[in-house]
């Protein structure tokens, strides 16, 4: 029999009344509520962790309680705010954005949520000329995944948004005017060879609507100094793509403009997975560049550092709970010491010194 | 023959100390075959003329305190015996150390400065100042040696012993001056960097210009002469072409029609929409102290690049400007 302790206090909070005395503990997301919210877009890490433990805890941080603060007062007259989380590898960026897109997937906000821009503009095997536009590329594999996790997450808005154009899909099928979304989202997953054009129609949409006061919209894109960068892919004459010419990323730039209203817009820039960047690079103008910074300014620069002692203790306290650690020195204060000593209170290096423990 | 032979011998004898060391107990029988001439047969061991033996070397004999620059005057070969300190050179072999200095060839190949001791140094200049000439008293400080004399020129002058006296290293001039001295403008100061490139250092703020294309040392003097004249007066004309400088060429971050200015106009321009307060124009919104605290922090974060500091006064300016709380 476990042991709840202090930690478990939470759980039972709604997650709108997290405030600052709950930095440190843990909160609990039912395992029914992950398949919908996060069909994609957990660290593989965490994922592994949750079926384990067989229950989905994340930690309280400062900065997803700032972030959660300025939504929470956001107006949604004005244009879309972005926010951008930046940290060393391993401090906790994409939970906390998880963190909120759960918060918001709560409040009945629609999510819009790519779960790694990097992986868009590397490693593609198939790169068609897009039917649209004949200078951009299609990536039919990866905006089909994407299409599909899309609709699991937001099944119910899709019947109720209605799309307010004409799309000719080819010379025997077209959606018309004034019907739901949910159509051009089947479309994008049977027909793979259209599934990039039916993202962009999706993102246009969305756009548009959203500032009509519709629904809430929470742009949440992780890596996103991928959309700047330089990509590794090569047409057939070994010539190197710029992310421009990416039918993906043409349109996902366009989604983080500031141009629109009803919604908010969180990044986070990350160096794991980024192309052609050092490794030490965490500071947002060294990993979006010129022309990324230029696009996204102004936005609001959030940092995210390693666990301060409370969040430290926290964290041990739960995976103790768990019996996690089988060390038998494991719950002594030298062990604790030695923990804090070796992984600096980085919670991405915790976690895996604690996998051997 | 005897007789004759011995006061030769005897003759011999005296200079004993620096010659071979004649044994006494040669038999008169084979002084005779050393004054014949020589024979390819050989002497046997016992009558060849046993060796002298080796002196301790010269370093025993040296005092702490002695007269270094006399026992190395000039720049000369590594003498084992002649320096008095325990140096080993050369790579150990398994469970060893480096060899000792005697007959070690690595100590003969290198350069040594031996005959360049300080105490050697300091002799070389109580010398040559017979030669010079006085400092003048005027300039004591470093300040004042720049402000009358703002460009310096280096020159090297080598002298060796050999069939020629010239040298072809000798015709290379060096001229530094600090821009600070010279009387630039704003445009003229970064096209004058922009001109010379490499040839000036941001952090000393001098310019070095390096001439050995003439043959002579006085033409060279004049032609670095010559360049600093043309940079000077080339930086401060402006040419037609100069006009079409776009952002990739500024050396800085300049706000002022930049793409943060467009951003953050149009972001305000629709705030301001929403709020249905559409009477203010372009130079009033950039004139409010949001708008000059936001272009500030961006100026410094482009300028200076990340740090804690820009990214938080950045982060406060945008949340003023956006009125979050």
């Amino acid at each position: 029999i476990m042991l709840k302790g202090m930690t478990r206090l939470v759980s039972r909070v709604h997650k709108a009344k997290h405030g600052e005395q709950h930095v440190g503990q843990h909160y609990n997301i039912s395992i029914q509520e992950l398949k919908t919210v996060f069909p994609h877009g957990l660290p593989p890490r965490f994922v592994m962790q949750v079926k384990t433990f067989n229950e989905a805890c994340l930690m309280v941080r400062k900065p997803a309680l700032e972030l959660l603060h300025y939504l929470k007062n956001t107006n949604f007259a004005h244009p879309a705010v972005r926010y951008v989380l930046y940290g060393e590898k391993g401090t906790g960026k994409t939970l906390s954005l998880c963190h909120i897109i759960h918060f918001c997937a709560k409040q009945d906000w629609l999510i819009l949520h790519i779960p790694d821009a990097h992986l868009w503009v590397k490693n593609c095997r198939d790169l068609l000329q897009s039917t649209y536009n004949k200078q951009r590329f299609d990536q039919p594999l990866e905006a089909s995944i994407w299409l599909k996790n899309f609709k699991t997450a937001n099944e119910r808005f899709l019947s109720q948004i209605k799309v307010q154009d004409k799309y000719v899909w080819n010379k025997r099928e077209s959606t018309e005017k004034g019907s739901p979304l949910a159509e051009v989202v089947e479309q994008g997953i049977m027909r793979v060879r259209n599934a990039t054009d039916a993202v962009g129609i999706v993102l246009k949409e969305l756009k548009r609507q959203s500032s009509l006061g519709v629904f809430r919209l929470l742009v949440a894109v992780d890596g996103v100094n991928a959309l700047w960068g330089r990509t590794t892919l090569k047409r057939e004459d070994k010539s190197p793509i710029t992310p421009e010419e990416l039918a993906l990323i043409y349109n996902l730039r366009k989604m983080v403009k500031n141009d629109w209203q009803g919604g908010a817009i969180v990044l986070t820039v990350s160096q794991t997975g980024s192309l052609f960047k050092p490794r030490k690079a965490y500071l947002p103008q060294e990993l979006l560049g010129k022309e990324g910074f230029d696009t996204l300014d102004p936005f609001i620069p959030i940092l995210v550092s390693n666990y301060n002692p409370k969040e430290f203790e926290g964290c041990i306290q739960y995976y103790l709970e768990n019996n996690w650690l089988q060390h038998e020195k494991a719950h002594t204060e030298e062990g604790k010491k030695e923990l804090l000593f070796l992984s600096n209170r980085n919670p991405g290096l915790l976690e895996r010194l604690c996998a051997y423990l | 023959m005897a007789a004759p032979s011995l006061p030769a011998w005897l003759a011999l004898q005296t200079r004993a100390r620096t010659l071979r060391a004649f044994s006494t107990a040669v038999s008169p029988v084979t002084g005779a075959p050393r004054l014949s001439p020589p024979t390819t047969e050989r002497t046997s061991k016992h009558e060849r003329a046993p060796r002298r033996k080796a002196l301790p070397p010269r370093t025993e004999k040296m005092s702490v305190d002695q007269d270094w620059p006399s026992v190395y005057p000039v720049a000369a070969p590594f003498k084992p015996s002649a320096v008095p300190l325990p140096v080993r050179m050369g790579y150990p072999v398994k469970k060893g150390v480096p060899m000792a200095k005697e007959g070690n060839l690595e100590l003969l190949k290198i350069p040594n400065f031996l005959h360049l001791t300080p105490v050697a140094i300091k002799k070389h200049c109580e010398a040559l100042k017979d030669f010079c000439t006085e400092w003048p008293a005027a300039l004591d400080s470093d300040e004042k040696c720049e402000k009358h004399f703002p460009i310096e020129i280096d020159t090297a002058d080598y002298i060796s012993s050999g069939p020629s006296i010239r040298n072809p290293k000798a015709r290379v001039v060096i001229l530094r001056v600090k821009l600070s001295s010279l009387n630039l403008d704003d445009h003229a100061k970064k096209k004058l960097i922009k001109l010379v490139g490499d040839r000036y250092c941001k952090s000393t703020d001098v310019l070095t210009i390096k001439t050995d294309r003439c043959p002579l040392k006085r033409q060279n003097y004049d032609y670095a002469m010559y360049l600093l004249t043309v940079l000077y007066h080339e930086s401060w004309k402006t040419e037609e072409w100069e006009k079409k400088k776009t952002e990739a060429d500024m050396e800085e971050y300049v706000w002022k029609d930049s793409a943060s200015e467009k951003n953050i106009l149009e972001t305000l321009f629709q705030i301001k929409a929403a709020e249905k307060n559409t009477e203010l124009s372009k130079e009033e919104l950039l004139s409010t102290k949001e708008v000059e605290d936001y272009k500030n922090s961006v100026v410094s974060l482009k300028n200076e690049g990340d740090n804690e500091n820009t990214i938080s006064q950045y982060k406060e300016s945008v949340k003023r400007l956006l009125h979050l709380t």
